[in-house]
């Protein structure tokens, strides 16, 4: 860090300090080496915020130590993050959701700290759950966590008084995309006046980007990234068809009108209305009504992705993920915090969590004993047949992740070009996928470049698996063998 | 016009305050107006009679009751909801500190710079002139990073009084060139007439230049006000390490989750932050339109 | 050169500092005086403003993502990259298509009615003045879901409105359609910030000194009169003061752009602090090095429109004062 304090601020400190010499106390910055009285944990987990104050009471009877909770919305929290990193100030524990880097990057700059828990307490967990390079580093775990990666985000949510009145039969009808469509027609016709057929979250152009790459997968493709020769595939035909298949739900006039100024939340909630019949979305989207509109509990179902043809059984790859909960490196009692991220390694906790219905639990076998709503466990039924894991170049080779940390986000991005052709500001989709796809190859190659010059080994080979088998989980033993 | 009208009427005596024909003919254009400014006035309060509805409402009657603003049964938990989960108690008094410190502090010294700026010529004059208008037009917001670096060096981070400095240290360009426009329209005899009186430099502008600046004292204080009172970014960076310093605004960000708003939360809390604000406007409505007392006659 | 920016007074100070005859030790101390005066302003402007800014032209030389220990220096590349990306420029010209239709209609609209409640013929003025305020006070995130509801392609009074009245077959997707979406928040924009233009504006009138009207009244000028001889010329002052503070403050949309369109739809109404929000924040990896340029290059043609302003100023009054 280059220091740049020139003349201006040392001489308006000295002024400052004269101001502030009757100053309120300031706190001690590095807090009690001894035993911590308190804990900071900063998390995101809004649907579970009231169970993880009771635990967090609890353990501070049964260990003495206060945890000082707060919740943010990722984007904030990202931000929050960022600058209690610059001002030293990074709470104990924390999620780092809002923050893009790999974790190899955040371990390497100083975030991270590992997080000293015995392995045997690990055992309620399921070992697919972990992995060097995302949870673990060297073999130590860095992040605990508290979301599986066998989930996604298009799950079809219909209401079903809608439904029922359209004389649909869900299973049946919204198993595909033309079927889709129908049923959207039908709810349209069946509902009268101010009812669509399919409400979305056009305005938040990152979902919109999930949606179309899990319909892709759908659809046969494999992802953004070709797991076999590791090139970007955005242009191939699953996901021009996905992004086609959204626009004719568009163009038959059976999107809810106000859908282009709506985020997730609110078009979570004008569902929740009965506005609309069919939505797209994850597995909390009962855990939020469960929460707040209590009153629409009933009128929730909820089917698989659809695919883009009959008979088709979709299976969808899901890059691992990181753990949730880490242990910051500044911290001054690593025990203490470790000790509090122990707390969500108990089969009971987990089962409480499991409860909350937001994200899937690590376990998914705890979504069958836990008390939730039937679509909860209809959703976990359906990951667990749909959902693979899917080979990721950081776990190969670590340096991988410093070319990840190093590209530029690249602008429009996929879920930009969606709302592009959806508003008729984009017209060849292929186009647009095309271009989108050469500008991602060419930063690759940047970023491979630059940290291969700062001496890193590391090609764009790494992203290429020969020995991935469509349908199968790419657990680590594959990795011995690539 | 205002004052033309009340000095002619005074003239005329006291007939003038009985209804007559006339009178209610000359008044009518401005009730024809003022029904006009009426219409209008509807259209702005809106939002706001929507927000306060909202915060009766149930979460989903949020959305379903779309544009009305009664909710069927008022849900008062909204604001036992938004003054315990956003622990409100404590929040309220950070940030009636904070406000309050912040708007005296940038009042005082918006006023003592626009005042030498307006009527004193001093060596460097045009250089302070020319970085305040400057600064008026770069985007800020993305000068956090600097600010908390700064504060953290000056041990001022994690305290009520940085984020008071912070915040008053803020662009308040506006405010200078409101009192430094107002201070150059004064009339010139009045200070010559106060330094022949034998006054000092700061007499004259605490006894006779600051009260006569009251209008803008007004609005400087308001607006510093309702900017310091929902001031979001500084108060959060002064309080990561110590939320019993966290301020109203910051306090909201319980309401907003990754996967839900809770909008008629939010609204409660937003009504119980907003009403200070609108008290104030209220209270110092006078101001504006008060004349300036005391005005030298020439 | 920024002096101008201060409306000159009128013209018997002109020559104020021509007549004033030198006092040597008060004059010193005056200077003492006025130095003391600055001092506060100086102290805190310099440490939490004008150094940030400085700063954060040093952060537009650098790489560096806000999560990493250290920054790259990389010199002009940033500089090179936002000159080179396409939605840097067109988040420039939504910036400025914004401020030109922002900017008049806000001064003078507000101008008007403040003229109107500033009388005191006008009965419930209070009640008025406080009511267009409101919408300030209203909190941005709640002003983003009424609007939606108001602008609603469906079922939207607006539209409800338009359909009544037979000007359009289907509803206008106001926010969803990008040749419409950024009209609508230019109109929510002056909605909102309204009040505060107004509140300056019934500040400056209070200025116009009583005796004026007075003296005005007593020679039978009528109100028209009134307002064109005395109220306005009494005005112009405060009519540079509060054109630049409106045009400085429609670059900070932010919140409002924000909630309302994201920048959206395909970046029709990112307006360039969206943009650099998007590379400070948003983006996967944070390039704060890049958003500090993009803010740079942006300051600079700000303070230049700021500058031809003030020179224009100059040069209308020179050509005045010189007939």
């Amino acid at each position: 860090m280059i220091s740049r304090r020139g003349f201006l601020g040392a001489s308006a400190g000295a002024a400052l300090g004269a101001l502030t010499a009757s100053a309120c106390s300031t706190a001690p910055s590095g807090g009690q080496a001894a035993g911590a009285k308190t804990l900071r944990c900063w998390d995101h987990f809004q649907p579970r915020a009231d169970l993880h104050k009771k635990l967090f009471a609890d353990f501070q009877k049964s260990s003495g130590v206060a945890v000082e909770y707060t919740v943010y919305n990722p984007n904030q929290q990202g931000q929050a993050l960022q600058l209690a990193f610059g001002s030293k100030q990074l709470p104990d524990v924390f999620t780092t959701a809002g923050v893009q880097l790999p974790h190899a990057r955040l371990r390497k700059e100083g975030w991270l700290a590992p997080i000293e828990i015995e392995k045997e307490a690990l055992s309620a967990m399921p070992a697919d759950v972990f992995l060097n390079g995302f949870t673990h580093f060297e073999d130590k775990l860095y992040s605990l966590p508290l979301v599986n990666f066998r989930q996604y985000s298009t799950l079809t949510w219909y209401n079903v008084e809608l439904a029922t009145k359209a004389g649909l039969d869900p299973e049946r009808d919204l198993a595909t995309w033309d079927g889709f469509r129908q049923a959207a027609r039908k709810i349209e016709a069946a509902g009268g006046d101010g009812i669509s057929g399919w409400i979305a979250p056009l305005q938040f152009a990152p979902r919109l980007g999930e949606h179309v790459t899990e319909l892709s997968m759908a659809a046969g493709g494999v992802g953004a990234v070709d797991p076999r020769t590791g090139e970007y595939g955005h242009a191939r035909d699953p996901f021009v068809h996905a992004i086609e298949f959204l626009v004719s739900l568009k163009k038959d006039g059976l999107l809810f009108p106000a859908s282009t100024s709506l985020d997730a939340r609110t078009s979570r909630a004008r569902w929740s209305t009965g506005v609309a019949g069919l939505f797209f979305d994850g597995p909390w989207n009962i855990g939020v009504v469960n929460d707040q509109f209590k009153s629409f509990l009933d009128k929730v179902g909820v089917a698989p992705i659809p695919t883009s043809e009959a008979g088709r059984e979709a299976i969808l790859y899901a890059s691992p993920k990181a753990g949730d909960y880490c242990v910051a490196a500044t911290s001054q009692h690593q025990d203490q915090a470790a000790e509090l991220v122990k707390l969500f390694t108990s089969e009971e906790v987990m089962l409480a969590e499991t409860e909350q219905m937001d994200g899937m639990p690590v376990n998914l076998d705890l979504v069958d004993k836990a008390k939730v709503h039937p679509t909860y466990k209809t959703a976990a039924g359906i990951f667990r047949r749909q959902v693979r894991l899917r080979p990721a170049a950081e776990v190969r080779n670590p340096g991988a992740s410093d070319v990840v940390a190093e590209m530029k986000q690249i602008e429009p991005n996929l879920g930009g070009i969606v709302q592009g052709v959806l508003s008729g500001q984009l017209k060849d989709v292929r186009k647009a996928l095309k271009e989108y796809d050469a500008k991602l190859t060419a930063e690759r190659d940047r970023a491979v470049k630059a940290v291969a010059a700062k001496g890193v080994e590391v090609t764009a080979d790494d992203w290429a698996f020969a020995n991935w088998t469509p349908g199968q989980d790419y657990g680590r033993d594959k990795y011995k063998t690539s | 016009m205002s004052v033309a009208d009340e000095v002619l009427s005074a003239r005329r005596g006291a007939g003038n305050n009985r209804w007559s024909t006339a009178r209610l003919l000359r008044r009518l254009p401005w009730w024809i107006a003022a029904a006009v400014i009426g219409i209008g006035g509807l259209l702005w309060i809106y939002p706001f009679l929507w927000m306060v509805g909202a915060s009766l409402k149930n979460p989903l009657e949020v959305f379903t009751a779309g544009l009305s603003l009664l909710p069927e049964k008022a849900e008062w938990s909204n604001y036992s909801r938004a003054w315990s989960d956003a622990g409100f108690g404590k929040y309220l008094i950070n940030t009636v500190i904070v406000t309050v410190t912040t708007v005296i502090l940038v009042v005082l010294r918006c006023a003592m710079a626009g005042y030498v700026l307006a009527r004193q010529t001093f060596f460097g004059r045009k250089v302070v002139m020319v970085v305040l208008i400057a600064t008026l037009f770069v985007p800020t917001g993305y000068t956090i990073i600097p600010v908390v670096e700064i504060s953290e060096q000056l041990g001022l981070l994690n305290s009520l009084t940085g984020m008071v400095l912070a915040l008053s240290g803020g662009a308040h360009v506006a405010s200078i060139l409101l009192y430094l426009g107002y201070f150059r329209q004064l009339p010139r005899e009045l200070e010559e007439s106060a330094v022949i009186d034998g006054a000092g430099f700061f007499n004259i502008f605490a006894r006779i230049m600051l009260p006569l600046a009251n209008p803008v004292t007004a609005t400087v204080t308001l607006l510093t006000f309702l900017g310091t009172w929902n001031a979001f970014f500084l108060p959060l960076v002064f309080s990561f390490s110590r939320p019993d310093l966290r301020t109203l605004s910051v306090g909201m960000l319980a309401f907003v989750g990754e996967n839900s708003t809770d909008w008629s939360g939010m609204a409660a809390a937003a009504s119980i932050s907003l009403l200070p604000v609108v008290v104030l406007f209220i209270l110092l409505q006078r101001y504006f339109v008060e004349g300036i007392a005391g005005a030298v006659k020439s | 050169m920024a002096v101008t920016a201060v409306p000159e007074a009128p013209a018997e100070r002109r020559t104020r500092r021509a007549d004033r005859p030198p006092k040597g030790s008060r004059q010193g101390r005056n200077q003492l005086w006025v130095w003391l005066f600055l001092t506060p302003t100086v102290v805190l402007y310099g440490v939490y403003t004008v150094y940030p800014i400085i700063a954060s032209y040093w952060y537009s030389f650098v790489e560096w993502n806000g999560f990493d220990a250290d920054k790259t220096w990389v010199g002009l590349a940033n500089y090179k990259a936002v000159l080179a990306d396409p939605l840097f420029w067109n988040s420039f010209k939504i910036t400025v298509l914004f401020m030109v239709a922002v900017v008049p209609l806000k001064v003078l609209l507000t101008l008007l009615l403040a003229l109107v409640l500033n009388s005191p013929k006008l009965p419930l003025r209070t009640l008025f003045r406080t009511a267009f305020f409101l919408p300030v006070v209203t909190t941005t995130a709640i002003v983003g879901v009424v609007m939606q509801f108001v602008f609603d392609p469906a079922s939207g009074p607006v539209n409800v409105v338009l359909r009544e009245l037979g000007l359009v077959a289907d509803g206008i997707n106001f926010l969803g359609d990008p040749k419409t979406a950024l009209w609508t928040v230019v109109g929510v924009y002056i909605w909102k910030w309204f009040g505060v233009t107004l509140i300056y504006w019934l500040a400056a009138l209070q200025t116009v000194p009583d005796e004026v009207y007075e003296a005005a009244a007593i020679d039978g000028a009528g109100p028209w009169k009134l307002l064109h001889h005395i109220t306005l010329p009494l005005l112009k002052p405060f009519a540079v003061i509060i054109t630049l503070l409106t045009l400085e403050s429609t670059l900070k949309v932010f919140d409002l752009m924000l909630t309302m369109t994201n920048g959206g739809p395909f970046y029709a109404t990112e307006v360039v602090e969206i943009y650099i929000y998007r590379w400070a924040f948003a983006a996967t990896v944070p390039q704060l090095g890049f958003a500090s340029a993009a803010a740079v290059v942006f300051g600079l043609f700000v303070g230049l429109v700021g500058l031809l302003q003030l020179a224009g100023i100059r040069a209308v009054r020179k050509t005045r004062s010189d007939r």
